[in-house]
């Protein structure tokens, strides 16, 4: 039995065969160490690389040095977050953050860092009061997704960028979600965007972004090797290096390139409006299916849709549509936030997100199987 | 033949000097940088026209450059 894959926002799968090529030709040709060497093979690496940065750079209206390789997006969220608050400043994050922001907040909460959560209300006008009540002048940081991870709901990013850049706050945006998938710019008022490369961006796991648009710049987290001033203990001051420490992911980085390129080629709305239609042919099933409930509270979405039916745990239905045929997750896809801010506690739901890659039939197929499950249990 | 290093602070911004200058019709390669030109590992550009004048045209697109060193191969 073949298995559909549905989980493409905990990573794509199937990847287009270009990044297949990308990484099996950056095993091949570019085994120099990046910045690390006076040879052909390592200025080789650093030439792709570099193809790479400016190709991200591009995506994001970014500079190419003001982006920074990371493996993944917690790993750049860490970065950042860490990086930028010390004891006694004030953070704001919204209400349906993956553990991803939730967690480096709650750990810097108990090293003396105020951390509000902004709640995330049926609209994004109750959202932004929300966010603006908080937003005192002691604030030195907010992080929103740019779209739920659970739910898909796109967070009004552009005008809490415009609030914080009013008030001098450094705004960072989590966009695992709706890179590759709807067009986010650091001109939107960010500060730093963090987000996956093998997400929306189609490269292989192991890869993520931290893009800056070199207004702030971050304490390290992690020191060492960077190819440069090694003579000197100081970690360089000098992006990307600073926040890179160590060799890079060279052939991951060469995936994310052809994964980029691909996005490009397609052309991202192409891509989302494809994966939109799927979402929205699977609401309709579901709405129609007794003991459904779909959860899209909300204005705009990014391709995923959470569901639940009544009376069956999530993980136990994820499991049997998994018997069935469909990879789809079930739980509190590691955010635990937004699960309570749903009232989806404690089992959380089963969350569908397709890829370019999907197709009607293959929906329609999952839709008969959940009405079946509706319908007779498991 | 007269070629100057002008050391930049990391193999990233050498690739983007090198970007740039090709993109202009300016000769660029990236090196490692000479011991007796600076302490500890980085990377140079390699140019043939006037220091001076690629130097500003680096400075212009945000790319600091210091120690430059003229060689003869």
């Amino acid at each position: 039995m073949k298995t559909v894959y549905f989980d493409n926002a905990a990573t794509t799968y199937p990847k287009p065969p270009s990044v297949k090529n990308a990484l099996v030709n950056a095993v091949d040709r570019y085994g120099g160490n990046p910045g690390r060497g006076g040879h052909i093979y390592s200025y080789n690496a650093a030439e792709m690389v570099y193809t790479v940065r400016s190709l991200a750079a591009d995506m994001f209206s970014a500079s190419p040095e003001n982006v920074v390789f990371t493996q993944n997006c917690t790993h750049a969220l860490n970065l950042c977050i860490k990086g930028m608050l010390k004891p006694k400043d004030r953070l704001i994050i919204s209400s349906m953050e993956h553990n991803s922001v939730a967690r480096p907040a709650y750990a810097l909460s108990k090293n003396g860092v105020r951390v509000d959560v902004a709640t995330v209300g049926k609209s994004d006008r109750e959202t932004l009061e929300s966010f603006s009540k908080l937003m005192t002048s002691s604030v030195k940081c907010v992080v929103c997704t740019a779209a739920s991870n659970v739910t898909g709901r796109v967070m009004p990013i552009r005008e809490i960028g415009e609030m914080c850049k009013k008030r001098g706050v450094c705004f960072i945006v989590d966009g695992a979600q709706a890179c590759g998938i709807i067009p986010i710019k650091l001109s939107d008022g960010i500060n730093f965007i963090c987000t996956a490369g093998h997400k929306g961006l189609y490269g292989t796991t192991g890869t993520g972004l931290l893009i800056s648009d070199g207004a702030y710049t971050p304490s390290t987290i992690i020191e060492g090797g960077t190819g440069a001033t090694s003579a000197e203990l100081e970690q360089t001051g000098v992006m990307p290096e600073l926040l890179e420490s160590g060799t890079v992911n060279t052939v991951g980085i060469a995936s994310l390139g052809a994964g980029i390129r691909y996005v490009n080629q397609m052309g991202m709305d192409n891509i989302f409006s494809h994966e939109e239609e799927l979402c929205r042919i699977m609401v309709d099933g579901l709405s129609k299916i007794e003991g459904v409930t779909v959860y899209r509270r909300g204005e705009r979405f990014v391709p995923i849709v959470s569901f639940n039916i009544e009376g069956i745990p999530a993980p136990s239905l994820a499991e049997a549509l998994s018997q069935k045929g469909f990879a789809l997750r079930g739980g509190l896809h590691c955010a635990f936030l937004s699960h309570r801010t749903l009232n989806t506690l404690p089992d959380g739901t089963v969350r569908f997100s397709p890829s370019v890659f999907n197709s009607e039939k293959e929906v329609v197929s999952l839709i008969d199987t959940v009405k079946k499950f509706s319908k007779d249990g498991l | 033949m007269t070629y100057t290093l002008i050391a930049v602070s990391s193999i990233t911004y050498a690739m983007k000097a090198k970007r740039l200058l090709n993109n202009m019709g300016y000769y660029c390669e990236v090196e490692k940088t000479p011991k007796n030109m600076s302490t500890g590992c980085g990377y140079s550009i390699r140019v043939k026209d006037d220091p001076e004048m690629i130097s500003g045209i680096l400075t212009k697109n945000g790319i600091t450059n210091k120690d430059r060193m003229t060689i003869q191969r």
